[in-house]
């Protein structure tokens, strides 16, 4: 299947902007989406009469979250004044970012289309006094929650924090290993100035962190902030108006288990499927990737992607990213230069991580730019919803 | 450890049983009339052969520990903490994986392949929920 003909080659992604980033941004989530919106079309080199299909993830109103809802579609259309031929509010099948958008440019039903994911998640837990149980806006739990929730997982760190627990079992590797994962994203984080947190974490800090679910601790867990990002997504043919395009070279989103968080089969083992697809729509390697943005909502799911993508063997992720030597910025693959969402922010369903993918494969990424970056992987979740690309320079 | 402060589920005709059985004791799947394959949660559909026709059978156990974690946060105002959640299959019924509490014991002690009796305690919202406890 890799070569011509792949609908994802017939777009690229033309523009990312954000809005400002923070533990608490005192500004509504619609002026946070706003101006993340007129960020990504300006930096397209586009004006915002050019953009004919919108989207948003989570559509819906959905809100598992206090601060996790992401606004109303249509005010957004009308505050920009524009006619769209394009229109989606995603939930259930958001394996990437780009990929709804992608659909829709390449069947012709938009040129530009824009896609934001806004949060509040850090405004919200700071006004309630902490994280709050992932069902507590609702009354009874519903669908898959209903297992989960009442016995007491009560947060995705409970859900996943199994997984963790089964992986580091069948493959004997340890805390002091992974720990190496948000030590690292933290050192590429302080040259990140939008970055959430940048003052330097030690391993013994990580180590000496208090357990939330265990065994994933504090620092294993992404950093509920507020902030929005936004894509603009465009047709291939418009290469010429555009300011600094960048191709997708392949993209795949496959949910193969059964989905549901205490239902996966083998949770040592997470991504693999879309993986899979990914890698047989092209002829790059994981050797090529110069440079890999992967889904960190916690420590774990990096540890999966490294894995399902092929970046070391099944199991093997402890060793390769000890010391933190591979994975850091002068590394063979340097891993979330931007923070990722340890450091860098829960800006959620990897729009940060699409957003310096593109910025590194542009040349940039100011002082964390990866030299010569070509190819970068961006990755999404895992298990009930798992995307997994690569975007390649213009 | 007090199991009763949080969300309770929403019941669904396909859940209901589940639910009522809890009530009284006993765990409760789904197994198929056609081909015998047994599915959780219920959906009412084999999730093997796809057969629609579906009975409900007890599982009594013991089962093993897949998994687990010892949850320290707390995500509601009230929550008694610590305490560990299992994920627990059982050996005469493939398919089959309940997520449920540990409790008689520390929540450190909690391990995988750990084995359980199965039982229930009292739950958010006045529900049984899944309570395991470490077989003797």
């Amino acid at each position: 299947m890799a070569g011509t003909g792949l609908f994802e080659r017939r777009v690229v992604i033309s523009g990312v902007g954000q809005s400002a980033i923070g533990r608490q941004v005192d500004r509504s989530g619609f002026q946070l989406t706003i101006d993340a919106i007129l960020a990504a079309v300006a930096d397209a080199g586009l004006t915002v009469d050019d953009i004919d299909g919108l989207a948003m993830f989570p559509g819906g109103g959905a809100a598992n979250l206090p601060g996790y809802a992401n606004g109303n579609l249509y005010e957004v259309q009308d505050a920009l004044r524009i006619t769209t031929t394009w229109r989606q509010g995603i939930v259930e099948g958001m394996s990437l970012p780009f990929y709804g958008p992608a659909m829709a440019v390449a069947t012709g039903q938009a040129r530009h289309a824009v896609i934001w994911r806004t949060v509040k998640e850090g405004s919200a837990a700071r006004g309630a006094g902490g994280r709050l149980a992932y069902g507590s806006i609702k009354p009874v739990a519903e669908g898959p929650l209903a297992w989960l929730l009442p016995v007491g997982m009560l947060s995705p760190v409970c859900q996943v924090a199994p997984y963790a627990t089964r992986y580091m079992h069948e493959y004997g590797v340890t805390r002091e290993q992974l720990g190496w994962i948000p030590v690292t994203q933290r050192a590429h984080a302080a040259l990140n100035p939008d970055a959430v947190y940048t003052k330097p974490l030690l391993l013994d800090d990580y180590l000496a962190a208090r357990m939330i679910s265990s065994p994933i601790s504090l620092y294993d867990c992404d950093v509920p902030c507020d902030g929005a990002t936004a894509l603009v997504v465009s047709a291939a043919e418009t290469a010429a108006d555009l300011r600094a395009p960048v191709r997708i070279e392949a993209m795949a989103g496959v949910v193969d288990g059964r989905p549901s968080w205490e239902q996966w089969e083998d949770m040592g083992r997470v991504g693999y499927a879309a993986a899979a697809a990914m890698w047989a729509r092209t002829a790059l390697r994981p050797g090529d990737v110069d440079v890999a943005e992967l889904y960190d909502g916690f420590t774990i799911e990096c540890v999966w992607w490294l894995e399902a993508m092929g970046f070391c063997g099944t199991g093997e992720a402890g060793a390769f990213v000890e010391g933190g030597t591979r994975i850091g910025l002068g590394g063979s693959l340097p891993l979330n230069t931007w923070g990722g969402q340890l450091s860098g922010g829960r800006l959620h369903a990897a729009f940060g991580h699409t957003a310096e993918a593109v910025r590194q494969l542009r040349g940039e990424a100011g002082g964390r730019q990866v030299t010569g970056a070509e190819v970068a992987a961006v990755t999404n979740v895992g298990g009930f919803e798992a995307g997994a690309a690569l975007l390649t320079r213009w | 450890m007090d199991a009763t402060v949080g969300i309770p589920p929403a019941v669904t005709e396909e859940t209901a049983p589940f639910w009522d059985a809890a009530a009284a004791g006993r765990l409760v799947v789904e197994r198929c009339a056609a081909c015998g394959a047994e599915s959780f949660p219920p959906r009412g559909m084999c999730r093997s052969c796809r057969g629609r026709t579906m009975a409900w059978i007890e599982v009594s156990g013991p089962g093993h520990v897949y998994s687990y974690t010892v949850n320290y946060q707390r995500w509601l105002a009230d929550l008694p903490v610590p305490y560990a959640i299992v994920l627990v299959e059982f050996p005469g019924h493939p398919g089959v994986r309940v997520a449920g509490r540990l409790r008689g014991c520390p929540p450190e002690e909690a391990a995988i392949g750990l084995v359980v009796d199965v039982g229930f305690e009292p739950g958010p919202g006045g529900f049984a929920i899944p309570s395991f406890t470490a077989a003797r």
